[in-house]
């Protein structure tokens, strides 16, 4: 057993007691590209997120590499270990990019839900109205009008509490209102959300804003143009009643979506 | 004097340990372990990676024969991160594969939305 490797050893040996540094210039070039690999690697947040471990002896394999760069005569263990470092990283940032594949999957799937749902609905809609959208259903309906012009209000029942996601109540109301933008190309529209006063103001007004933006993602689902839609969260600002009650305050948490006129002008936000 | 003599018998064996790689039995069940289940999910030698990987593994078995221990550990560490790659890869591309095809499910169903 001792035989062939006894003298790789000495060498090794009087390296160790030497100490010098002696590597190859393209050693060296292969030690400083697996660095800069491994760093590129690292700023990656879904790698870090998901393949910690393969991170971590990526650079584990990397020190190695770099302490045997040292010895005299280890050229062999340097590319050795600055290879397995490189592939230690490549496997991490496959993980990363699975994770981020599996995400991106989660939200589409919830996507599609939301559309398999408005579809069933729009297909339910067309069948009790035969094609025939009125505007005075939406105005006489659900909409009111005022001085900020027509006003729909989606009420606090369409959200979890302390959600932004719509519930799949909601999908009917804002189905209507795609059609009737569809059908009305000039209008635009404002969003608004509003909260009541409990809970803490920023997060308050946080809630309101993700809440129109819910109701905005869902009309762009539906084939609105983003553009002809405005967003605005107000938190707890504008109540339509009092906070003193439980009723008063179910008013007041409400999505209110804001209709311009014919020609597409809209009043301005508050 | 037999003091000395027991360290220099030390030191010897220390040596000799270190000279004398063991055979790397554990690493060579990793790596196989790794073949089989990048195999499992579905590579094959049409993947350079898998490729290398089973190419590295052969070789372990003639440097074993010959008593390079080291050369067989090395080859066999660098053949199951090979496999491990190639499992990865195939793993990312299938969860892509996964993204296109919900994609195009909501492609389809904003398009029946659209006519009615």
């Amino acid at each position: 057993m001792k035989g062939p490797h006894a003298f790789p050893f000495g060498l090794l040996a009087l390296a160790l007691l030497g100490g010098c540094a002696t590597t190859s210039p393209e050693t060296r070039r292969t030690l400083d590209e697996a660095h800069a690999e491994l760093l590129a690697i690292r700023t990656d947040p879904a790698v870090r997120l998901s393949a910690e471990k393969d991170l971590a002896r990526a650079e584990e394999s990397l020190g190695r590499a770099e302490r045997f760069s040292s010895y005299l005569g280890s050229e062999e263990d340097v590319l050795h270990y600055a290879y397995l470092s490189r592939r230690y990283g490549q496997i991490a940032r496959e993980h990363g990019a699975q994770r981020q594949a599996a995400e991106r999957v989660a939200q589409l799937e919830k996507e599609r839900d939301r559309l398999q749902l408005a579809l069933s609905e729009a297909r339910l809609l067309n069948a009790e109205q035969q094609g025939q959208w009125l505007e005075e259903q939406l105005l006489g309906q659900a909409a009111t009008e005022t001085e900020r012009g027509l006003v729909m209000t989606l009420g606090d029942v369409l959200f979890d509490s302390g959600q932004v996601e719509l519930r799949s109540a909601a999908t009917r109301t804002v189905l209507q209102v795609a059609r009737f933008l569809r059908l009305n190309q000039r209008r635009v529209v404002r969003i608004e959300g509003y909260t009541d006063t409990q809970g803490d103001d920023r997060l308050n007004l946080e809630l309101s804003r993700g809440r129109a933006q819910s109701v905005r993602d869902m009309l762009v689902d539906l084939g609105v143009d983003g553009k002809r839609i405005q967003v605005a969260g107000y938190g707890e600002a504008y109540p339509v009643a009092e906070n003193a009650s439980n009723q008063g305050r179910a008013r007041n948490r409400r999505v209110e979506i804001v209709f311009s006129d014919e020609e597409g002008k809209l009043g301005a936000g508050r | 004097m037999n003091s000395a003599r027991f360290s220099v018998a030390l030191l010897f064996l220390v040596v000799a340990g270190c000279a004398s790689d063991p055979a790397p039995h554990e690493q060579l069940r990793l790596s196989e372990q790794a073949l089989v289940q990048a195999r499992a999910v579905g590579a094959d030698a049409e993947q350079t990676e898998l490729a290398l990987a089973q190419g590295k593994f052969e070789q372990v078995g003639a440097a074993l024969a010959a008593g390079h221990h080291k050369q067989a550990r090395m080859l066999a560490e660098q053949a199951e991160l090979d496999a491990r790659l190639a499992e990865a890869q195939l793993l990312t591309r299938k969860s892509n594969k996964q993204v296109s095809e919900v994609e195009q499910q909501i492609g389809v169903l904003r398009q029946q939305l659209g006519e009615l």
